[in-house]
């Protein structure tokens, strides 16, 4: 159950710095989730980590590099690669083979085998395995010394969702044994499920490093939403209050700096009728794309249709934000503007931008979740037609039904009750 | 060092291409053994006594001109695969995550490859004076015919380790085993035939570069005797001795070992 200290780590490849004076813990007892765009360094630093690549910086393990741990696989187990063996060598030699290594028993072979489910191909070639089969063996390689601590690049890859579902469940109860598990993962919303703790990297340099929470809790997402009858009137006095405020294209008000209860007091006050008042939680998504956004690697330099900030193809920038200001080019005028023809950009599909992960079209839900439930474009996505979807006789000062109760974005209850 | 010993002995017997080699070294050589056999019993060749054409036989034609080793061509690939797989499929990160002391991993690896093919010459070398000592007519074992074979081990062991290193140096399997081969059946016979034209028509003594040839030095160091075939009809060619032409082989041999060493221990994984 080790404490993992990183300390300055950095690689350069041909005068380029891959990775640059990156330090960060990883606390036992606790999943802690690698995140960074394309590039950013986080395969790079995993393999400083281990000392497989030759940089500056130190990591220990409770005080001990790696290179002088004894039978270093019962103290960190690590997946680095999709498919790390040879693919005619039997999966059952390949773990036998790292496990004299180490002087590992190989009855722990049979046991991990059987842990990551791959007991009944475990005499089989590694050839035949699927990308989730290699995953799983790769997993159980990382198992086999029943380490303290485990380093995952990318587990995830090539599962079928039973299998996300099982990897995540065990790195969790891995965790609660006291475990360090560091994990990077494409897979925001998995990561969001799995992680306590956030290692955050950007073109190699440490963006944020913390609790998740206080990681999503700086995301310019997070607001105060309100709808009134008055927005003008209170985005006023809102101002006067150093709160920031940001009329959104269904009308509806954001609101930085000040606590739903200090807005609605002075709603409250200044005789405004609230039609809605709720805190808006970003995602992590949202928080990721907000700190990555200016350090991601390989942008791609124009969207479908538009190259403006906020089109499809990158992240936008804050200001030019879908939802937040003026939509991006693409997106049409404001709903408010009319109701004609649907402006240009609506009705298009939704389509992922190059360079990002996918998205849950975050606030890209159904019309019939009706007013009140205004969309919020996802970044680089155009939001549905009906998006802005308020009917001409909705106006201002009409009284719309109560949207139903929903999760927070990208949270949806599953079968089991976790939120997905 | 044990870790990396027992990894590497578990990891050499469960490849495939461990047997797949060895057998095909062993099968082609001893087939060799049994033509020539034959061949030898129907004309024996005037200028060999019996205790050399027994020693040919036995090392498949080793210990004489003419005949390349082919047992060595399959160790060669061997040794190119032992080191090649790792970067191929990215099993250095798997092994070197196992055991970071790459000079121990290094050294296991050698040492196990070089016991493999030791050990599987000399069942060569076995098979073929068993072919010889049961079909040969004129069959004359004397101890003469150890230092040919003995020779012919360590020829063999240094194209596995050759190769090897050529994987670490080239990080690729392919580019090794093409250069292991290319650089005895290619590359020297081309030296050769150039340093016998220049010798020819000249007085110049350029056809000493051939001692510094190593595959030649090698193959040379297994005839019987050393002598009669050692001067391969370069004028003014001044071959050196045996204990030269082994040292000249060893020398390129672990030249590239330490080559491919320095690259595998300072290289990224």
């Amino acid at each position: 159950m080790a404490l993992i200290q990183a300390r300055a780590l950095s690689k350069q490849f041909k005068g380029k710095a891959a990775v640059k004076s990156l330090s960060f813990d990883v606390i036992p007892g606790s999943v802690t989730g690698f995140l960074g765009p394309n590039g950013a360094g986080k395969s790079t630093t995993m393999r400083l980590m281990l000392g497989l690549d030759n940089g500056e910086g130190v990591t220990t393990y409770d005080g001990v590099s790696y290179r002088d741990l004894k039978a270093p696989l019962r103290h960190v187990g690590s997946v680095l690669d999709a498919k790390p063996f040879h693919p005619t060598r039997k999966a059952v030699n390949h773990l036998r083979m790292l496990a004299v290594s180490n002087d590992i028993p190989t009855t722990r072979v049979t046991e991990v085998i059987n842990i990551v489910g791959l007991g009944d191909v475990a005499n089989a070639k590694p050839k035949t395995f699927s990308l989730g089969m290699g995953q799983r063996l790769g997993l159980a390689t990382a198992l086999l010394g029943d380490p303290g601590t485990l380093i995952l690049d990318e587990p995830a890859n090539g599962l079928d969702p039973q299998g996300v579902h099982w990897l995540r469940n065990m790195l969790k109860s891995l965790a609660q044994q006291g475990r360090s598990i560091f994990v990077s993962s494409h897979l925001l919303s998995e990561m969001a499920l799995m992680a306590d703790h956030l290692v955050v990297l950007g073109r190699g340099s440490l963006i944020a490093s913390g609790k998740m929470a206080d990681f999503i809790s700086t995301s310019h997402r997070n607001a105060v939403v309100v709808r009134v009858d008055n927005p003008e009137l209170l985005t006023r006095e809102l101002r006067a209050r150093n709160a920031t405020v940001v009329q959104e294209p269904d009308g509806r008000l954001a609101i930085t700096a000040l606590d739903s209860d200090a807005v609605g007091g002075l709603a409250h006050e200044l005789g405004v009728r609230v039609f809605e008042l709720s805190n808006r939680q970003a995602t992590l998504e949202e928080a990721f794309l907000d700190a990555t956004g200016a350090s991601e690697e390989f942008r791609a330099s124009m969207g479908f249709g538009s190259s403006a900030p906020g089109a499809l193809g990158g992240p936008p920038a804050y200001g030019g934000q879908p939802g937040y200001g003026q939509p991006p080019a693409g997106y049409g005028p404001p709903a408010q503007q009319g109701y004609g023809p649907p402006p240009q950009g609506y009705g298009q599909p939704p389509q992922q931008g190059y360079g990002q992960p996918p998205q849950q079209a975050y606030g890209q839900q159904p019309p019939q979740q009706g007013y009140g439930q205004p969309p919020q474009p996802a970044y680089g996505q155009p939001p549905p037609q009906q998006g802005y979807g308020q009917p001409p006789q909705q106006g201002h000062g009409q009284h719309p039904p109560p949207p139903p109760p929903q999760p927070p974005p990208g949270r949806e209850p599953t079968d089991d009750g976790e939120p997905r | 060092m044990i870790g990396a010993l027992k990894y590497e002995s578990v990891r050499i017997r469960t490849i495939a291409s461990s047997y797949w080699m060895s057998a095909l070294a062993l099968v082609l050589t001893v087939a060799i053994a049994l033509i020539l056999t034959l061949a030898v019993n129907s004309a024996m060749p005037s200028e060999m006594s019996l205790t050399q054409v027994t020693t040919w036989v036995i090392t498949g034609g080793g210990s004489a001109v003419g005949m390349p080793i082919v047992a060595a061509v399959f160790f060669a690939t061997m040794g190119a695969m032992t080191m090649g797989h790792e970067y191929r499929y990215g099993t250095n990160k798997a092994t070197l995550s196992a055991l970071p002391d790459r000079v121990a991993v290094l050294s296991a690896k050698v040492l196990v490859l070089a016991v493999w093919v030791a050990a599987v010459s000399v069942v060569i070398l076995l098979v073929d004076l068993a072919i010889a000592g049961a079909f040969l007519h004129n069959f004359d074992f004397t101890s003469g015919a150890l230092r040919p074979m003995v020779n012919y081990v360590g020829y063999c062991v240094g194209f596995a380790l050759a190769g090897f290193s050529f994987s670490a140096i080239f990080r690729n399997q392919t580019g090794a085993i093409v250069a292991v081969l290319v650089w005895p059946l290619v590359i020297e016979p081309i030296v050769l035939t150039i340093l016998r034209a220049i010798a020819v028509n000249t007085s110049a003594h350029v056809g000493r570069i051939y001692n510094l040839l190593p595959a030649s030095a090698g193959r040379r160091s297994m005839f019987d005797p050393y002598d009669l075939f050692a001067s391969l009809d370069i004028p003014n060619s001044g071959i050196w001795g045996l204990g030269a032409s082994t040292l000249i082989y060893w020398v390129a041999v672990l030249g590239l070992v330490a080559i491919g060493s320095a690259f595998f221990i300072r290289r990224d994984a």
